[in-house]
């Protein structure tokens, strides 16, 4: 490899470094998005804990562990820190389980309809024409399309649905809205003179949309993630709620539906205020996160005197 | 606080009761007038509105409560001895041994048009089943020859074999009324299918013979139900109780859900709530002073089911291994709160007379460790192989894994078909649970909620299952349901015996058990049958839940508590205001 090369890979990666650095500044000002990485992070820590109680004692298991002592709703106490459910099972170990869930159903629905999103826009955007005419009229007749309606067909359909496929279906409907917005970006980009000049210098169609387009347009797609992370989780809890989730699961959404279906909603608000706050915090969190990227990526949003 | 101001202030509480009252008087029109006497009008909560008020259709429990105000049959059970009783019917059937008929007496009565009801009626409502076949009726009338009516006031049935069912099945059937269906019946004849014509014939003012007449249903919002002033029993003195109603009407409110309705009878927007209470709003509702909690059996059954068609449960040892695993006491303790009769044989216990106490039991009084120790020397001893068995060379317990079936083939995951969290969650719960015991000696199960429709779709009609657990909350008293659940005949698409148990000698004594009409001969047969079914578990029976209801006692009383519940024809002839 030639010096020159090595050298450039430097220059690339103390840009996207510094890219990075200006970015992290402006987000550090914004109260919005400390207040949403904290509650974040303090999410990732209950995951990341949930894997310890099991390992304390077997009756803390969050699917088929029990009280041996206790069968009935038993409010918070030094061995359950939030009480017990319906049938003896450890409420905490409930909720850590249920964010561990939520994150994964709402980080990898969310990365898999970005993913979608900013393909299909890129494609869109770039080769415009009959290809571009007929990816967004697909786009049209899925974003008019209840996803949590479709859902809830589909499970009274096929039975109850795996929370795989849950997130595939959430992913599926997401899409369109990204893909739109990515597009736009890409029709903007196409016309710039480093496309014309890189075209110019004989670069192939799918060199100019994966180097030089596709950096362009990802800190949007990345954006847009932080949005549809939320909407996963809520259209995930509201089917679970329902209870039409996957019952192999437990998520806070599950959570809510046995508090409901056994009848303690109204008398037991250890069982039903803490899943219901974390779905609200989460979402927020992320909704935070999403506002100040906002911020760092469009210079229209930030106040006056921020610089990049 | 000036006068000028009190006077605003009065003038504008009136208005807006005026208003709320014009609201009202807009909201419902109908009630308006006819709910003059509302002191003694029965409010009674329901979870959602009927289907139908088609007789021939209405196979659902909110149909099935309000049409048995309306209809009613010609003899019905004690409440309290659950023996059947004259109730359109005058006497007794008379038997006649010769001829194989049987002869009843009906008393005069009159439908709530104000024409009488006679033999025709009888006879017709008996024609109609047996010529459109009507699912879930004709089974009872497909046996009976012919239908005579000597006079207005007896009808005769001539069988064609003696039938244990007869009493407790066809004379408890339903009538209608031959002024009101004959022209319904006669347009469905002349069409291509003469029974989807019939059960798709809207409805709109059934006329009955019951206790209350329909006035007005508004779908989705309230049906009101008037006292029937041509009701037969009322002032009649039928198994030691003077009959009403001494209440003028009921109004049923649609609440959607429970919630909603527990709420209303708190605040005693309704007197009670004909649907089960589930246990956690039990605690709540017993420091009401004004509610009082009804606790009562049902003939229920709910059970594991399993394909004895085809492999792995085709092996009666693995089928005994899983009524080895399952721990009926912790579903019931834990998952049903105790609100439930553990079920040893497949008749309920509360059914005493025909239940078997004497039928084989698994894993009695077993704990954890103990139930899989047996569970794995049933199978172990069936030939079962495993990479690493449940119990290790130190006789100490431990997770198996790769369980192989006698034949050397590894045992392929299987499915536990459960209903939806949304219909029933504690059958989805008992399933995941069953998942979890199964997994511990390494049967490789998993437990998959499926919408109920499509669950009896795959279990009875395509026959593609492995396992499912299901229950029946409305069984006969009379045992007949026996015989067809494990009949090899039965054992057809759609048909009663969903697991495809086959068995001659179960066959042999199912039939013998249904002419026969000695009770007690007929009682040791049951008997028998209920313990081959034990014996080789196509079904493990799992519980029977109690049926938990709540009344306001402030403004009425006189509930009747049978088996079923409350909300029987009994107590709607019995309540009263206080």
């Amino acid at each position: 490899m030639s010096g020159k090369s090595l050298d450039n890979r430097r220059v690339q990666k103390f840009h996207w470094m510094s890219r990075f650095l200006s970015g992290w500044a402006i987000f550090r000002q914004s109260f919005l998005g400390k207040i949403g990485l904290t509650l974040l992070a303090l999410f990732a820590l209950m995951a990341l804990c949930s894997f310890i109680p099991p390992l304390v004692d077997p009756m803390y298991q969050p699917m088929a562990g029990v009280d041996p002592e206790i069968s009935t709703v038993t409010g918070p106490s030094t061995r359950h820190w939030l009480g017990t459910d319906f049938m003896g099972r450890d409420l905490l170990s409930q909720l850590l389980a249920g964010a561990r869930v939520a994150f994964m159903v709402g980080v990898s629905a969310a990365f898999m309809s970005v993913f979608l999103g900013t393909a299909i826009g890129m494609i869109a955007g770039y080769m415009g024409k009959f290809a571009d005419t007929l990816l967004m009229r697909l786009a049209d007749i899925i974003m008019v399309m209840p996803a949590l309606v479709v859902l809830l067909m589909l499970a009274a359909l096929f039975g109850q649905l795996s929370i795989w496929f849950i997130v595939f279906f959430i992913a599926l409907f997401r899409w369109p809205g990204v893909s739109r917005v990515i597009r736009a970006q890409t029709l903007s980009l196409k016309h710039r003179p480093f496309i014309e000049a890189a075209r110019v210098a004989g670069a192939s169609h799918l060199r100019i949309i994966f180097r030089h387009i596709t950096p362009n347009v990802l800190p949007l797609s990345f954006l847009y993630m932080t949005f549809q992370v939320t909407s996963a989780i809520i259209i995930e809890a509201a089917l679970a709620f329902l209870g039409f989730g996957d019952p192999r699961t437990i998520s806070w959404g599950m959570m809510l539906q046995w508090v409901w279906k056994t009848g303690h909603m109204f008398n037991a608000p250890y069982w039903l205020l803490p899943p219901g706050i974390c779905i609200s915090l989460i979402t927020l969190s992320f909704y935070m996160l999403g506002r100040a990227m906002d911020e760092v990526l469009d210079p229209r949003l930030r106040k006056e005197g921020q610089t990049d | 606080m000036s006068p000028t101001s009190s006077v605003t202030i009065e003038s504008f509480l009136k208005g807006i009761l005026c208003l709320a009252v014009a609201m009202l008087v807009l909201l419902f029109p109908g009630l308006s007038g006819t709910q003059s006497n509302a002191a003694s009008c029965l409010k009674i909560g329901l979870p959602e509105d009927p289907r139908t008020l088609n007789i021939w259709l209405a196979s659902d429990r909110n149909s099935r409560n309000i049409l048995s105000q309306i209809y009613q049959p010609l003899y019905t059970r004690d409440p309290d001895t659950l023996k059947l009783v004259p109730w359109l019917a005058e006497q007794e059937p008379v038997f006649d041994a010769e001829t194989l008929s049987y002869t009843v007496r009906i008393k005069p009565s009159k439908w709530s048009d104000g024409s009488e009801l006679t033999s025709e009626d009888v006879a017709f409502t008996g024609r109609v089943i047996k010529d459109f076949r009507v699912p879930r009726l004709a089974s009872r009338w497909n046996f009976i020859k012919r239908i005579e009516t000597p006079d207005k006031h007896t009808v005769r049935f001539y069988l064609k074999e003696p039938k244990a069912i007869f009493l407790s099945r066809t004379l408890t059937t339903p009538i209608v009324q031959k002024k009101e269906w004959i022209k319904i019946v006669e347009k469905a004849r002349g069409t291509e299918k003469p029974l989807i014509k019939l059960l798709n014939h809207k409805i709109e003012k059934p006329v009955g013979s019951g206790p209350f007449i329909l006035k007005e249903w508004r779908q989705g919002c309230y049906l009101f139900l008037q006292k029937n002033k041509y009701f037969f029993g009322t002032g009649r003195r039928i198994s030691g109780r003077i009959l009403g109603p001494y209440i003028d009407s009921i109004i049923f409110k649609i609440y959607g859900t429970s919630d909603a309705a527990i709420l209303a009878l708190k605040k005693g927007s309704i007197d009670m709530f004909w649907w089960r209470i589930q246990a956690g709003y039990l605690q709540d509702l017993k420091t009401q002073k004004d509610i009082q909690i009804f606790s009562n059996e049902k003939s229920g059954l709910y059970y594991i089911g399993f394909n004895v068609r085809k492999p792995p449960f085709n092996d009666v040892n693995l089928r005994r291994a899983v009524a080895t695993l399952i721990d009926k006491d912790f579903i019931i303790s834990r998952i049903l709160q105790g609100l439930a009769i553990k079920m040893n044989s497949i008749v309920p216990p509360g059914n005493q007379f025909w239940y078997c106490p004497e039928v084989p039991r698994y894993a009695e009084g077993l704990n954890r460790e103990e139930r899989i120790k047996k569970a794995y020397e049933i199978l172990r001893k069936a030939g079962y192989t495993w990479q690493l068995p449940p119990v290790n060379g130190q006789g100490k317990v431990v997770k198996g894994k790769g369980i192989r079936l006698p034949n050397g083939q590894p045992m392929e995951k299987f499915t536990i078909l459960t209903p939806p969290a949304d219909y029933d969650p504690l059958r989805a719960m008992a399933g995941m649970i069953i998942q979890e015991w199964l997994g511990m000696v390494g049967i490789p199960a998993s437990a998959k909620p499926m919408a109920i429709g499509s669950l009896i779709q795959q279990v009875k009609g395509r026959r593609q299952f492995d396992s499912f657990i299901l229950g029946y909350g409305r069984l006969d008293i009379d045992p007949d349901w026996v015989r067809n659940f494990f009949h090899s005949s039965n054992d057809k698409p759609r048909g009663w015996n969903m697991s495809g148990y086959k068995n001659p000698d179960f066959d042999r004594i199912a039939e013998e058990s249904a002419s026969i009409l000695d009770r007690e001969k007929r009682r040791k047969l049951i008997w028998e049958m209920q313990k081959m079914i034990l014996q080789d578990v196509p079904y493990i029976p799992l519980y029977n839940p109690r049926l938990i209801e709540a009344v306001r006692k402030d403004k009425f009383s006189g509930w009747v508590g049978t088996l079923g519940g409350i909300g029987n024809i009994w107590s709607f002839c019995e309540v009263r205001l206080n």
